[in-house]
């Protein structure tokens, strides 16, 4: 198998293969960038088009693609508090105030630096582990991943925010959206007023950019002429190599970032968000100030930039092995792998060693390139664009936000879903309610719910099956610990302090 | 009042659509209207079949395939069916799952909204067990079902599809009960099979083929072994009549002008025979089996009256 | 919004909740058509909704018999309306009309409306952003943007 690997090398080093993965990342970056774009919706725009393409073309451009948006989505993060993709949410908790401290330019850095570290440590995951670790998936039938959902559900309690109430307020909305559309088991139609759009459920991208984007839009045009916090002046344009001694101390959180990501990756189903925001919570949890994470700690963001794009390649090790993506875009991806006859599964590895192999060089390469097309280039050419009149600019992200939601379907339905979020979001950002318990509760809620039912079922109706597995009871006493850990700690630090 | 604008612009259409058939069909690109997202089965089996359609329609047609993905595939066959029937709107169409959808749920078209041109693919089902049930052949399986009836859990893709359809003339062949598990897809159902958490699957003959080492696969629901897995049993050689799949297709709306729906046909026949267009498909794991015009209606016809009578019994919602 | 200062229940927390409430409640009436187990995380999302809602409400309450003021949301309430309804007009018009005219029209015509007036750098960013969609979504990528109910058929 590694000889396959070396012997795979080559080919991607030839000038279209290359060149496409090249592409493939600045154009991931521009649409992670784009507040309304995501990288799902540009690989799905893409996939007809590779028809034509020879497969490592095809593949370089999406490896390309996807390690550039999902650093690109921290763009917007970090300087309008727009998360570009729906894993960058957690890359606003700091990434947003430091912008506002004048610090935009070295959180973008900070980005830029985890993102690739998380892709490169992703990708030799897939390269050197990936049947290993698909082994690994197998593990996770219904009642363990419900636990998993269970899992990331309680960390939802450290995104409540100041007022508990609200909190729970938008985690209960976050996860009753998740069960719109067509029950999990029998397919009968949960709260879609017979409209077949809906039966689907409600795409995370049309929720995000409604509840994200709509109201940092409403505010570039209610307050027009406010001279804006972030300037491009004050983004500070020293070289990335000159930073990073500054990020040396970040080593540890982006080793646990990258073991999470890969592990929430080779898991279908949650993605790039939940990984992201338990990598930001553990870190947290791990830091020795946690009281400053919220307030503008780079760590948090390098912390959020590591995770999401550690389960990007990590994420195609279930998708390649067993058919089964463990994101969204991964998901897209395998479509574009199925367009060149590539089957998922163990024999994939054997009857296409080039091309697979290939793939999983341009997701490191990838990864690689990041930090010099995504360093220098991307950032200052994009923070320039925030020096745009703030009207001009509110306009130009209504377009964006229209394009992207109807592109995920092709339908203007969708965007009118959108719009009638994005009016939710802006109450709920005025009244301070928080978003990110919404976002958590869409992502995981039906998640669980359908994978409780499927466990049920699986022991005829017999609750102690969730029980039945040592995975489970890890799942279960890691979830305990997550929930009355910070009690504990708190009382163990405080006597500490007292000695 | 809009109502009224869009029958008469129907009417328009029509007259137009029919004005234009009698010039050489086709004069214009025809839009393949695919149900699914790029990259799907049904996708790639547009895609693959398009510049073959293309080559044996002649007179430098063209085709365009146009994604509406969402409910299963009802959004776009729904858009199908009520598309101007001038032969340059056409569908992708999947059983049993078009015709169980106008069964379990609300819909806007029904097995006489189309003209049938040719059924493309027939991926039949197949029954494997998880290595780590002890349950390797059918008759241990059976055996099992006989002894403890519903102990057995199936992991299958969702319920009113082919796999259910496959699972309930099993359990009326044989007087058996099964415990279903019924998954968002065929993929993940596979993967708790693999893990061993349900016992015993029902998937696609395309979708275990590369997992046969993984597996133990009991045997095939055709009449003779399929091409495309030649190695692996069918039923009837056990004794047990089983025969049931997923089928994909091409339709059109109904009412296409005669010579157009003809033109269409022979064009779908000719391909059928085709050598390139054949291993184009199995390399994207594609069963082909082309069943075209009446018979193809037929065969929808009797998928129908087979899922209406399973609803009318035993309601899957 | 001044009126706030007189009416206890104008106060956008309490005007929030009382509207959660009732939505919340008006979903619930589907769920009882539901089999018990496609019901149960809906409901007990619903139901809540609805008592967190109170929560809220009664807290809200509190602020307002001690006197505190509620800080309005927005201070200039009809830019935010109309911010909104000129998003949901381009919409409309990109259904209904199409995507390119109504771009072309939109980009400029709320960055004018807004306080950008510079005819020249409305033009630019127009044709740049409109064109470069052209050419990446339409011409790249074949990708068909809404042409326009009205003009169809």
């Amino acid at each position: 198998m590694y000889a396959d690997l070396l012997n795979a090398l080559p080919d991607v080093f030839s000038l279209a293969n290359f060149a496409a993965v090249v592409i493939g990342v600045i154009a991931g970056i521009v649409v992670g960038a784009m507040p309304g774009l995501s990288a799902t919706m540009a690989i799905s725009v893409l996939v007809p088009f590779t028809f034509g393409l020879e497969p490592l073309v095809a593949l370089g451009l999406m490896a390309g693609i996807y390690n550039g948006a999902m650093y690109g989505g921290a763009i917007p993060a970090v300087l309008l508090r727009i998360p570009g993709t729906p894993a960058a949410v957690a890359t606003t908790f700091d990434g947003y105030p430091m912008a506002q401290k004048g610090e935009g330019g070295f959180a973008l850095q900070v980005a830029v630096v985890s993102s690739a570290f998380g892709g490169v440590a992703s990708a030799f995951a897939l390269m050197l582990l990936a049947p290993p670790l698909s082994k690994v998936t197998l593990l996770f039938g219904p009642s363990e991943v419900f636990w998993v959902a269970i899992f990331g559900l309680a960390s939802i309690i450290f995104l409540l925010g100041g007022n508990p109430v609200k909190g729970l307020i938008s985690a209960c909305f976050g996860v009753f959206v998740s069960v719109v559309g067509s029950d999990p088991i029998y397919g009968n139609d949960r709260f879609t007023f017979g409209q077949l759009e809906m039966l689907d459920g409600i795409n995370i991208v049309i929720l995000l950019v409604g509840l994200y984007a709509l109201p940092p839009v409403i505010d570039l045009l209610e307050t027009p002429l406010k001279t804006d916090g972030v300037k491009s002046s004050k983004l500070g344009t020293e070289p990335i190599w000159k930073a990073l001694p500054r990020m040396k101390s970040y080593w540890k959180t982006w080793v646990r970032g990258s073991f999470i990501g890969i592990w929430i990756g080779i898991l279908p189903g949650a993605g790039g968000s939940m990984a992201a925001f338990m990598s930001y919570n553990e870190a947290r949890r791990a830091s020795n100030t946690p009281e400053t994470w919220g307030e503008g700690e780079p760590e948090g963001v390098a912390a959020a930039e590591v995770a999401n794009n550690a389960d990007t390649a990590s994420a195609l090790i279930p998708a390649l092995t067993l058919g089964i993506p463990g994101t969204a875009v991964a998901a897209v991806m395998l479509g574009g792998l199925l367009v060149h006859g590539l089957q998922p599964g163990p024999m994939l590895f054997r009857d296409n060693p080039d091309i697979v192999f290939g793939f999983m060089w341009q997701f490191l390469f990838g990864a690689i390139l990041l930090v010099v097309l995504g360093g220098s280039l991307a950032t200052n050419s994009f923070a320039r664009l925030l020096n745009l009149p703030r009207p001009l600019l509110g306009s130009v992200i209504i377009v964006l936000m229209l394009i992207g939601v109807y592109s995920i379907h092709g339908r203007m339905f969708d965007v009118y879903l959108m719009l009638g979020f994005g009016a939710i979001g802006w109450v709920m950002d005025r009244l301070k309610f928080p978003l990110p318990p919404v976002v958590l509760g869409l992502i995981l809620g039906g998640f669980a719910e359908e994978n409780l039912r499927l466990a049920l079922r699986i022991g005829r109706g017999d609750p102690m099956v969730l029980f039945q597995n040592t995975t489970s009871l890890i799942l279960v006493a890691l979830t305990i610990a997550v929930i009355v850990g910070p009690s504990l700690k708190k009382r163990f630090t405080g006597k500490g302090k007292a000695q | 009042m809009l109502n009224i604008v869009k029958k008469t612009a129907l009417a328009g259409a029509l007259i137009l659509s029919a004005g234009a058939a009698l010039a050489e069909y086709p004069e214009k690109p025809i839009e393949v209207i695919v149900g699914y997202s790029a990259g799907g089965g049904t996708d790639v089996m547009a895609r693959t079949a398009a510049p073959f359609i293309e080559k044996y329609l002649g007179d430098g047609a063209s085709i365009v395939v146009k994604n509406m993905p969402g409910a299963s595939g009802q959004i776009g066959v729904t858009e199908a069916a009520n598309a101007d029937p001038d032969g340059y709107t056409l569908g992708t169409f999947n059983l049993p799952g078009m015709m169980a959808r106008t069964i379990d749920r609300e819909a806007d078209y029904d097995r006489d909204s189309f003209s049938y041109l040719a059924n493309v693919v027939n991926d039949p089902n197949v029954i494997v067990t998880s290595k780590s049930s002890g349950l390797d052949t059918l008759d241990a399986l059976l055996a099992e079902a006989k002894a403890n009836p519903g102990a057995i859990t199936v992991g299958m893709s969702s319920l009113g599809g082919d796999d259910h359809f496959a699972l309930i003339k099993l359990q009326n062949a044989t007087e058996t009960e099964f415990t279903i598990v019924p998954f968002k897809g065929s993929a993940p159902a596979r993967t708790a099979l693999l893990g061993g958490h349900v016992a015993m699957g029902i998937l696609n003959i395309s979708e275990v083929a590369e997992f046969q080492d993984q597996l133990n696969v009991l045997g095939v629901a055709t009449n003779e072994r399929s091409q495309f897995a030649p190695e692996l049993p069918t039923f009837k050689e056990q004794g047990l009549e089983l025969v049931n799949g997923s089928m994909r297709g091409f339709i059109a709306p109904a009412g296409l002008p005669e010579d157009v729906q003809a033109k269409l046909i022979d064009a779908f026949t000719q391909m059928a025979s085709d050598q390139e267009f054949l291993d184009a498909m199995a390399a994207t794991a594609n069963p082909v089996e082309v069943v075209a015009g009446e018979e193809f209606r037929q065969l929808t016809s009797d998928l129908y009256d087979l899922a209406k009578g399973v609803w009318d019994t035993t309601p899957w919602n | 919004m001044p009126a706030s200062k007189n009416h206890r229940l104008a106060r956008p927390e309490t005007l929030t909740a009382i509207g959660i409430i009732l939505v919340a409640a008006g979903f619930l009436i589907p769920t009882f058509d539901m089999r018990a187990i496609s019901a149960l995380l809906p409901a007990t999302m619903l139901i809540g909704l609805i008592l967190l809602s109170l929560l809220l409400l009664l807290s809200d309450q509190r602020k307002a018999g001690a006197g505190e003021e509620a800080k309005p949301m927005t201070g200039s309430p009809k830019r935010v309306i109309g911010a909104f309804l000129l998003i949901v007009a381009y919409a409309l018009a990109t259904d209904f009309i199409g995507f390119y005219v109504s771009t072309a029209a939109t980009i400029p015509l709320v960055a004018w409306i807004f306080g950008y007036r510079n005819p020249l750098g409305l033009l630019i960013a127009t044709v740049i952003v409109t064109g470069t969609i052209w050419a990446i979504f339409d011409f790249g990528m074949s990708q068909d943007f809404p042409t326009g109910r009205f003009w169809e058929s």
